[in-house]
């Protein structure tokens, strides 16, 4: 669509209208070149000759120099260039050596004008003075340039640059007399046209050849240069010693250069293999084009701008016998391409963001971009357009810490270093994680694992301290409603809960009497959902309870040997939880041991539902033996997957291993795989190796613990060759003897082994620590003194 | 609630297009137009230039880091049309290898999860991305979409290992066999999701929102989340998130973040992947989390200017 529209360019009294546009040649181009007027096109090469008129939709072929039936080898033209100031004279420099200029205005097919045939080898490049009509230079592959004054047979001068080839020669645009040529050397040489002795001034332009250069237009003494090395260089001539001011790396060894019109730090390459693209460069952002080409499908030989004023068209010829018009709106700007900011979370939660400068110090004066896509617009403007300014543009990089998420690392390290997983009972171990949540300041995880305590926890846990406690705890029945959804009520709770001070290390949950009724029936008659059959028969025990507690005389029945005394550990007693004699007795025996319970520390806990929805309440004495703890598993299950949604899989990980069997089976494996690989790939990045070696070991899935086992490999060598052992037997297959027999009983070990890294003699485990019992020496008798870590 | 804890003087002579962190957070590695890709000690908030890589002809777009059980292995693509592989081999960062296999300038680069191995994915301007694998002795295995997108290809972004609808109907306690997936986003504007069958890379799901090039996607980790998630962005300004609850993985829905008033270029998931980083051409980057009720709210964003913190909502 864009490339369909229009431009037109107003350039004082003409004006140049067209669009992108291309047209076949016959043949592979090697040069272009346009006329003053910027009408018609010139092409050269190998096996075409060819003016084209520009017109607005196309081009037109005008003209074939090519004439006759066997054109010679002067028709064969490495180079072409249109006069600028007489619009029917043309030169060419011709492969066999020779310089022609032909005359448009002829009257015959045969336009050729001159011929001067003094090189001795290819002519590489032709140039006629900018200003002065009759005056035309060559550079030729043997080494010498020569001026030729067209009003002569012959050449008026000869300049021997005493280098390689010649590869271009320029006229300059400031001075009159001086002109700069290039060469194969990788050198640049000034001359002074009247002065073909020697040359003015010669510098290393490029490491190579240097295949082109192009003065500055605007005379400001700048000669730009591009070489085999891929580099083009641009150097101030106005100083003593040639200053190189830029220099732009582009992608492939640089053909031809040329200077944009109008825009002082703009110039085009074209690179002479490899790549087909024709690129635009502001030489002030070296690295990255401003604008490319990319038409053609063979290597682009000839660029030129179509107008000596206009910066909008660029013609160009190339080796796939295309001639095209390039628009500049329609050129592909990388830089649109090209991401301007780099963001990355880091594993911490700490943001890494970098941004242009003029991003970061807080342009105001930058504004969207219109439509919110092109940063440079189209100009159509004859002043410059200060959108197509493209200067050199760097990026600031800062780390930035969002606290939401780093907090949240800061606890899953924290956490996973400090949690309890195993090794103490059930109890202990969620009372211990509810601490370290609470000191992490996590209330909700906090009062999660106190909750999980209370759920699975079976009388004989309680009972720590020993009996003479047990009345203490859990006297008064335990009410509870808490939302598994809205977890925030915890924060409430946490407030609220304090620790139990003196005989229990555990936290006694209790409401107060008074208004657990209240509370209770409120729960159960607003808030129940699904499970009311059960609830209703607990809150009759509850009620029974409490009725019991203020009612009823204390009994002290002799119920010392029940369970209370069972180990402390951590296994689910549900069974003989219903096997327990019915919760009043109990009551009554706990009231016994403990008269003043009410007044009891009047540890509270009261979670108070924000938002009830998916409400759970739980209202059941903590002895009851109707309630299993299987009642709470799809709560558990809930809420676990709750956390892991939460992306605290740390929280469903921890709970599953602690609650171990009680839950394990109500989530299903995948899950539970998904949740420990997560996790355990998370301590792995957090470095936190010992944990997640935890993890491992203490999981249940056997796809996790044999993790544990894929990864480890034991290099062993035989203790009597010192060889490696090659295969899994016994056997060491290079002196046959036994590698691993007992330095003391002499015979082979099967299972643990150990040996000295000393010596490497060594045996079972029980008969090497006996031996280092009576003797610091090697048991197999080498004298080495063995020490064993 | 943000606040720059570091800037990072990375003395990179042109813009930088890209930063990534490592594994274990403690690397930077920074790429800009200025041909190089750096590599920063970022430890305890300081920097430390520990590797300057030179081998690019052109402007660095993107870098990714491999998994480090890999080794030290860091991918970079250009302008120049190459995508080089670096590794760290006795403290000196050397070429691996080095992939030509592009027409055009490689947008983007990412590595696929380490239990696929090391395998690349390569997105570029000529609308083709390559997937190269390391098959051992500095071999590497090419496989290449051609027309992934037409006009070009800016982004890839590999699926997790574990994506949850591939685990159902796995027999227990057998390893799943995972399916290798990543999505892509071009300037088709399309977000394109690929699937390899039986060896060979598929279109798997078209997913069209975008008015513009899609300029980043990013597929959420699976930490303890139930569905695959995937943020792509838009020169559009918006930013859709895209769901898939559905185990076969062929339902996507799309749920629109924001509209931006500007360009939007990058999307980056936290590593819980509950928490989503935007930057765009609007000066600033915004932290977004996704609301119980499957609302995504704006945490907290961060404007360049200051580094300054404002909270909204």
């Amino acid at each position: 669509m864009e490339k369909m529209s229009r431009v037109t360019t107003a350039l004082g009294s003409s004006s140049i209208s067209g669009r992108t546009m291309f047209c076949h040649l016959d043949a592979p181009a090697n040069a272009i070149s346009v006329c003053r007027d910027a009408t018609q096109v010139v092409v050269a090469g190998r096996n075409i000759f060819k003016i084209y008129a520009l017109e607005e939709e196309q081009f037109v072929e005008k003209l074939n120099l090519r004439v006759g039936r066997k054109p010679s080898l002067n028709f064969s033209c490495a180079d072409v260039m249109w006069h600028q100031m007489e619009e029917n004279l043309l030169a060419t420099a011709a492969t066999n050596g020779a310089v022609v200029t032909w005359n448009l205005g002829k009257p015959s097919r045969n336009k050729q004008e001159q011929l001067f045939t003094e090189h001795k080898r290819t002519v590489n490049k032709v140039c006629f003075h900018p200003t002065e009509v009759y005056m035309l230079l060559s550079g030729s592959q043997d080494g010498y340039m020569k001026c030729f004054d067209l009003r002569k047979k012959e050449s008026v001068s000869t300049f021997s640059g005493q280098s390689e080839s010649v590869r271009d020669v320029q006229f300059s645009m400031k001075d009159y007399f001086t002109f700069a040529a290039s060469f194969e050397n990788g050198n640049v040489q000034l001359w002074d046209i009247r002065r073909p002795d020697r040359y003015e001034r010669m510098f290393t332009a490029h490491t190579g050849p240097v295949f082109c250069c192009d003065w500055h237009p605007d005379d400001r003494g700048w000669l730009a240069t591009g070489g085999r090395d891929k580099m083009v260089k641009v150097w101030d001539m106005t100083t003593n010693r040639a200053k190189e001011i830029f220099c732009v790396q582009t992608i492939a060894s640089v053909a031809r250069v040329k200077w944009r019109p109008e825009r002082k730090w703009h110039l085009a390459t074209c690179s002479m293999m490899v790549d087909h693209n024709i690129y635009v460069w502001d030489v002030r952002r070296p690295f990255i084009p401003f604008a490319t080409f990319e038409e053609h499908k063979d290597v682009t030989t000839g660029i030129v701008w179509r107008h000596q004023h206009d910066p909008h068209f660029l013609l160009s010829g190339s080796k796939d016998s295309t001639l095209y018009q390039h628009m500049f709106k329609d050129a592909s700007r990388p830089v649109d391409r090209a991401n301007p900011e780099g963001l990355c979370f880091g594993l911490f939660g700490d943001l890494a963001f970098a941004a242009k400068e003029s991003l970061i110090s807080g342009d105001a004066s930058r504004k969207p971009y219109p439509g919110g896509d092109r940063r440079y617009p189209i100009f159509f403007f004859k002043k410059p357009n200060p959108t197509e300014q493209f200067a050199h543009v760097s990026s600031a990089l800062s780390v930035f810490e969002s606290s939401v998420e780093s907090r949240h690392m800061d606890w899953l390290v924290k956490t996973a270093r400090l949690y309890l997983l195993s090794g103490k009972p059930f109890a202990e171990l969620c009372d211990h994680n509810a601490k370290v949540a609470k000191e992490l300041n996590r209330p909700q995880v906090s009062t999660t694992w106190t909750m999980l305590r209370i759920m699975f926890s079976d009388p004989a846990n309680l009972s720590t301290p020993g009996p003479n406690h047990i009345g203490k705890l859990g006297t008064l029945p335990l009410m509870n409603s808490f939302s598994m959804k809205e977890m925030g009520t915890g924060l409430v709770a946490e407030g609220r809960l304090e620790r139990s001070k003196g005989e229990s290390r555990q936290d006694n949950l209790h409401l107060e009497p008074g208004n657990s009724l209240i509370n209770s029936n409120n729960d159960e008659n607003e808030e129940t959902e699904g499970s009311e059959g059960q609830a209703e028969y607990m809150f009759g025990d509850a009620e029974l309870d409490d009725d019991d507690l203020y009612s009823m005389e204390h009994e002290n029945h002799a119920a010392e040997e029940q369970e209370y005394t069972l180990p402390q550990e951590a296994f689910p007693l549900r069974h003989e939880i219903m096997d327990n004699p019915s919760a009043p007795e109990h009551l009554q025996q706990d009231k016994a041991d403990s008269p003043h319970a009410s007044g009891n520390e009047a540890e509270v806990m009261c979670l108070t539902p924000i938002e009830s929805f998916s409400l759970i309440s739980i209202s059941q004495p903590l002895f009851s033996p109707h309630l299993p703890a299987q009642f709470f598993c799809p709560v558990v299950r809930e809420m676990l997957i709750h956390y892991a949604e939460q992306g605290d899989v740390q929280m469903a990980v921890s709970v599953l291993i602690v609650l171990g069997d009680r839950i394990r089976k109500e989530i299903d494996d995948l899950t539970q795989e998904h949740w420990y690989t997560s996790y355990i790939d998370l301590l792995q990045r957090l470095e936190l190796w010992n944990v997640s070696n935890e993890v491992i070991k203490l999981s249940t899935c056997s796809a996790i613990t044999c993790l544990n086992q894929t990864s480890t490999t034991l290099h062993v060598n035989c203790s009597n060759c010192k060889r490696p052992m090659s295969n899994r037997g016994w056997i060491c297959d290079r002196c046959h003897q036994c590698a691993s027999v007992c330095a003391v009983c002499h015979h082979v070990v099967k299972g643990l082994f150990v040996w000295c890294q000393g010596c490497s003699h060594g045996g079972h485990l029980e008969h090497v620590m006996n031996w280092l019992k009576s003797s610091s020496h090697c048991p197999a008798g080498c004298g080495h003194l063995c020490e064993y870590t | 609630m943000v606040s720059v804890i570091n800037t990072v003087d990375t003395s990179h002579e042109d813009m930088i297009h890209d930063a990534q962190m490592d594994y274990y957070g403690t690397r930077l590695a920074t790429c800009s137009s200025d041909r190089s890709v750096k590599i920063f000690d970022v430890k305890n908030g300081g920097q430390i230039l520990v590797a300057d890589l030179r081998g690019h002809e052109g402007p660095v777009w993107q870098v990714a880091w491999a998994h480090p059980m890999y080794g030290n292995i860091l991918a970079s693509c250009s302008y120049d049309r190459k995508v080089i592989i670096w590794k760290e081999e006795n403290n000196s960062w050397e070429k691996m290898y080095e992939y030509t296999g592009h027409d055009s300038s490689v947008n983007s680069v990412c590595w696929g999860p380490y239990d696929f191995g090391l395998i690349l994915a390569c997105g570029s301007s000529d609308g083709a991305i390559s997937l190269l694998t390391f098959s051992g002795d500095q071999q590497w295995e090419i496989k290449k979409i051609n027309n992934a997108h037409t006009i070009g290809c800016n982004a890839v972004s590999w699926a997790p290992a574990v994506v949850p609808g591939s685990l159902i109907d796995q027999p227990s306690g057998q390893k799943p066999n995972y399916i290798k997936r990543f999505v892509s986003g071009g300037c088709d504007n399309l977000v394109k999701l690929w699937k390899e069958e039986d060896g060979q890379w598929k279109e798997d799901q078209k997913l069209e929102a975008h008015s513009d090039w899609v300029r980043d996607v990013g597929w959420a980790p699976s930490i303890g989340l139930p569905s695959s998630t995937i943020a792509s962005c838009s020169q559009d300004g918006r930013v859709f998130i895209w769901t898939c609850d559905d185990p076969s993985g062929n339902t996507w829905t799309a749920k629109l973040l924001h509209k931006f008033s500007d360009v939007v270029w990058h999307v980056s998931w936290s590593i819980t992947g509950n928490i989503l980083a935007v930057s765009g051409g609007d000066n600033k980057v915004t932290l977004w989390k996704e609301s119980a009720d499957g609302q995504w709210a704006c945490i907290s964003d961060i404007n360049k200017g200051q580094g300054a913190v404002s909270n909204e909502q």
